[in-house]
């Protein structure tokens, strides 16, 4: 694992070094990201929401500049270059859009903003309508639309214009599972193609599916950064515990079994449930019900079972907090 | 519909026989003038809404700049005051006449009319950016256009009879520079207090503008 160390890549597109941002002077959202993706990867931010992703996507599409620290997309200084590097990303965000208009107008006046000709305009809106499935709703006005049907025309008109990098933030919030699927691998098939992505997401299968490294983000900090196999490699011999006691003995009961397991097992609480990640799942089964014992708690949930790449993202982040001494 | 049921409704109560004739025609001008504060407040909600609802953001990570998004908000705001006051002056034609419009008093209307859409779309920019919650967003714009519409020469003039605190509000608003100059412009008795109202404004709309582009720059593109 390389966790917030800048990776030696042969041909990167963005490379981060050092770079903190708080809004306001005081809220600090990142702490001193390091990290660097290569053409035609897949990159994915894990984090949980408040974690620093978005003001990572922010900083990388030029929306705010970092406090501190270096940004380069695509060889450009990101403080420097901003209009010249977003001409060359797409953006997918989560936020409504040209809501007022219908999908083909919306498109077509997306394409106006970038500057593409009427012809050029009509064959490619035409083109996404077909390869998207928009053509039964492309009259609809976006305000009318489920918000798949949202989700499905923001990331086709992204597909609009020409790019080198396609940041993408949730892009598949909302989306049946037909369509999640289809949605990347296109964006699969344009990578192939040479399309480099950033891709946040909280669907840990999704990021397992299309990510070729992943990033763990928590408290602005990057806790994990390396390719999904790697990081599941990581905890490969170990299993998952999933525990649950009754609410009012869980802070005394966890606190006991911190100190009983130490460097033995990783433990992540939330609220009365458990999850701990150890290598002899049936020494610490009986250690458990010893100590529920000993302390009179009642256990309502006790199980065993393989690991997860949402296991690698939950340890990752409790060995920040522990790290960082929060709770 | 200022023009119209202001005009009608008050025009019976006010007598006519001063130098501005009836109470329609006197109002005519001001609700040109009016059209600035109106199209300002486009303005700022064109931002806010595009803050609120991440359409700045979506906006922004294309090939252009945050100025030139300012400069399309405030280009907007100066068509639409311009095209307001324009369509006032066409209805009140309609209604009532225009005969003493000339065309340096049309220039000078119309340009009061358009620093004035600049003075007020910077200014409820500058809130647009600042402010942080939809409740305080509608409540001061309310409060604002509440006062800068009533506490102005849209409506009446500012005249001695005016309990004293009243007049120098209207006095200090800049709406009243505009309604002035506009007025001035419409019946041909433009003075040299239009022209230090004008300069007035200019110098205000200038500091406005510089606050308004400082917040709206270092302001986050939305408010998620």
């Amino acid at each position: 694992m390389s966790a917030a160390t800048p990776l030696s890549t042969p041909n990167p597109v963005i490379r981060a070094g050092g770079l903190r941002h708080t809004y306001d002077g005081k809220k600090l959202a990142l702490d001193g990201v390091s990290f660097s993706v290569e053409k035609g990867e897949v990159f994915g931010l894990l984090g949980r929401n408040g974690a620093g992703k978005s003001t990572l996507i922010k900083a990388m599409t030029t929306l705010i500049e970092p406090t501190e620290g270096r940004l380069e997309i695509l060889g450009m200084d990101a403080r420097r270059h901003g209009r010249r590097i977003r001409a060359r990303i797409g953006v997918v965000q989560q936020g409504e859009s040209f809501e007022f208009a219908t999908v083909e107008t919306g498109l077509d006046i997306y394409g106006r903003l970038w500057g593409m000709q009427a012809a050029e305009r009509h064959r490619r809106a035409e083109e996404l309508i077909e390869q998207f499935g928009l053509a039964e709703f492309r009259r609809k006005r976006a305000w009318d639309l489920s918000g798949g049907q949202k989700r499905r025309v923001q990331v086709a008109r992204e597909f609009l214009h020409d790019m080198d990098i396609l940041f993408l933030d949730e892009p598949t919030v909302g989306l049946d599972v037909v369509m999640r699927r289809s949605l990347l691998d296109l964006i699969r098939a344009r990578v192939r193609a040479g399309l480099t992505v950033v891709f946040t997401t909280h669907n840990l299968e999704e990021a397992d599916y299309l990510c070729d490294r992943i990033a763990v983000i928590d408290h602005g900090k990057i806790l994990a950064l390396d390719t999904v196999a790697n990081l599941k490699r990581l905890y490969i011999g170990k299993q998952t515990i999933d525990l649950t006691v009754d609410a009012p003995d869980a802070p005394r009961f966890y606190a006991a079994l911190r100190a009983a397991f130490g460097e033995r097992g990783t433990i992540t609480v939330e609220d009365n449930q458990a999850v701990l990640l150890v290598a002899d799942p049936k020494a610490a089964l009986a250690q458990i019900v010893d100590l529920a014992q000993r302390l009179s708690v009642q256990i309502e949930w006790l199980t065993v079972r393989p690991n997860t790449l949402e296991d690698v993202f939950l340890h990752s982040i409790d060995a920040g907090r522990d790290t960082a001494g929060r709770p | 519909m200022y023009l119209i049921f202001f005009g009608y409704g008050f025009a019976s109560l006010i007598p006519s026989g001063s130098s501005t004739g009836s109470y329609l025609h006197f109002l005519t001008p001001g609700i040109m003038a009016f059209n600035a504060v109106m199209a300002g407040a486009v303005a700022g909600g064109i931002l806010w809404a595009d803050r609120r609802y991440g359409m700045l953001a979506q906006l922004l990570v294309q090939p252009f700049t945050r100025t030139e998004y300012l400069f399309g908000i405030m280009l907007t705001s100066l068509l639409l005051g311009l095209g307001g006051a324009a369509l006032m002056l066409v209805i009140a034609s309609l209604l009532i006449g225009v005969s003493t419009l000339t065309i340096l008093g049309a220039l000078a209307a119309f340009g009061a009319i358009a620093l004035g859409s600049v003075f007020f779309g910077s200014l409820l920019l500058w809130i647009a950016a600042l402010v942080k919650s939809n409740n305080a967003y509608n409540s001061i714009q309310i409060l604002v256009l509440f006062f800068v519409d009533f506490a102005s020469t849209v409506f009446y003039q500012n005249t001695s009879s005016l309990p004293y605190p009243i007049q120098i509000l209207m006095w200090a608003n800049p709406l009243t520079y505009i309604a002035n100059t506009a007025r001035g412009g419409y019946f041909g008795t433009l003075s040299t207090n239009d022209g230090i109202e004008m300069i007035l404004l200019a110098a205000e709309t200038v500091i406005v503008l510089v606050l308004a582009t400082r917040a709206y720059l270092r302001s986050d593109v939305s408010m998620e």
